[in-house]
């Protein structure tokens, strides 16, 4: 306890105009402690985490939302390929397709979020381990947590200006989004395959809600415990 | 001729990360959205939905086929222990299926669309209620094979190499 608060107390000295105190402080317990009898071998008071699940339908939606934006927004390069296919094609249809779905994404990535931030609360990521991206479990969760938030304004924001183009700006135009849009929508293509990889390095690599990973740092066999 | 393969890093992959919970974001999200989208449509009256439904089954059913590649390689480097190797045996075997249950209904829909894009029966509602059943099925079966029994997590591989599992 004293060589923690003293290791603690020289971190705050090092802190030239922070708060000393909040860094002196070393509480007794993880706040954790206080729920862990109702948790399973997994670290959830349930059997599977539920966000990698909804992750399916954040990512699902968005990408294929964007994909086939782009698509109708190539039509007049594509119809003469079109004509040869025995399958009725509209351009508006491939709108449908990236409006609907990213209404759908943009509604669900909520939940996504919210639950994201209930399992992250309750994560207890292997010790000593560090990422393939050279990053500590704090910190990947940190990034992996804002990231979130910030994932969510750009998707709902996203949402409201593709509104405007389908209901009034591009109204009546057959391409009815703007080329910064689907510019916008590919650069997030980028960001939610980081932050994707994140979150799969929070479950692959650092172990967070995986039973069999949590038994064997708890030294379990898992030829008994998870028969 | 072993040698000849890519070595395997501590997820045992020849690649940084597994492909295949990757590509069923577009089965899962695909086809369980475009059953929402006909059950909405049907009730809301909203032929466009019917037709964003339609692209997302297609979707989802080319989808599949990637999946199952990338699945069967990575289940083939999984060394799966206790009764995930009897999960792993059922995934599999639903996973084919549903390669073929979804080809089924996205032609049905093929045709139904080609008919009359604007109106769609109640028993295609059925079908996809079903189908969408077996996709969560299918996605809790995956799920315990990763979240349960920790299959190509750097802890349960490195486990496995020690001969601890």
């Amino acid at each position: 306890m004293v060589a923690v608060l003293s290791s603690c107390l020289s971190l705050a000295s090092a802190v030239p105009f922070g708060l000393p105190f909040a860094l002196a402080y070393a509480p007794e317990a993880s706040p954790i402690e206080q729920i862990a009898d109702e948790l399973g071998a997994n670290g959830l008071p349930y059997a599977l985490p539920i966000h990698p699940n909804l992750v399916h339908l954040t990512i699902g939606l968005f990408v294929i939302a964007i994909a086939f934006d782009v698509v109708g927004a190539l039509y007049p390069l594509e119809k003469r390929v079109f004509r040869f296919l025995a399958l009725p094609i509209t351009r508006g249809g491939f709108h449908d397709v990236g409006w609907y779905n990213l209404l759908a994404c943009c509604l669900v990535t909520y939940l996504t979020v919210a639950v994201g931030f209930y399992e992250m609360l309750t994560a207890v990521p292997l010790p000593g381990v560090t990422s393939t991206f050279g990053l500590g479990s704090m910190t990947t969760m940190l990034v992996h947590g804002v990231g979130g938030v910030l994932l969510l304004a750009i998707i709902t924001a996203m949402t409201v200006w593709r509104g405007f183009q389908r209901f009034a700006w591009r109204r009546d135009m057959g391409r009815q989004v703007q080329w910064l849009y689907l510019l916008v929508g590919v650069v997030m293509f980028a960001l939610l395959g980081l932050h994707g990889t994140l979150g799969a390095q929070m479950a692959a690599e650092f172990g967070v809600h995986i039973a069999a990973d949590q038994l064997l740092q708890a030294g379990a066999d898992l030829n008994t415990a998870l028969p | 001729m072993l040698e000849l393969l890519p070595p395997l890093n501590d997820h045992n992959l020849p690649w940084m990360d597994t492909i295949h919970p990757i590509v069923v974001h577009f089965v899962i999200a695909m086809a369980l959205i475009a059953f929402v989208f006909d059950v909405i449509g049907v009730v809301w009256r909203k032929p466009a939905l019917f037709e964003a439904s339609f692209w997302n089954l297609l979707f989802a059913t080319g989808a599949i086929f990637v999946a199952i590649i990338f699945g069967q390689v990575e289940a083939g480097l999984a060394s799966p222990y206790g009764a995930s190797r009897h999960i792993l045996d059922i995934h599999t075997t639903i996973g084919w299926s549903l390669a073929g249950v979804l080809s089924l209904l996205t032609g049905w829909r093929y045709v139904l669309r080609n008919r009359d894009p604007e109106v769609l029966p109640a028993t295609f509602l059925g079908a996809g209620a079903l189908v969408s059943s077996l996709i969560v099925v299918q996605m809790v079966l995956g799920d315990r094979l990763i979240w349960t029994y920790g299959l190509h997590t750097v802890k349960v591989v490195a486990a496995a190499r020690a001969g601890l599992i």
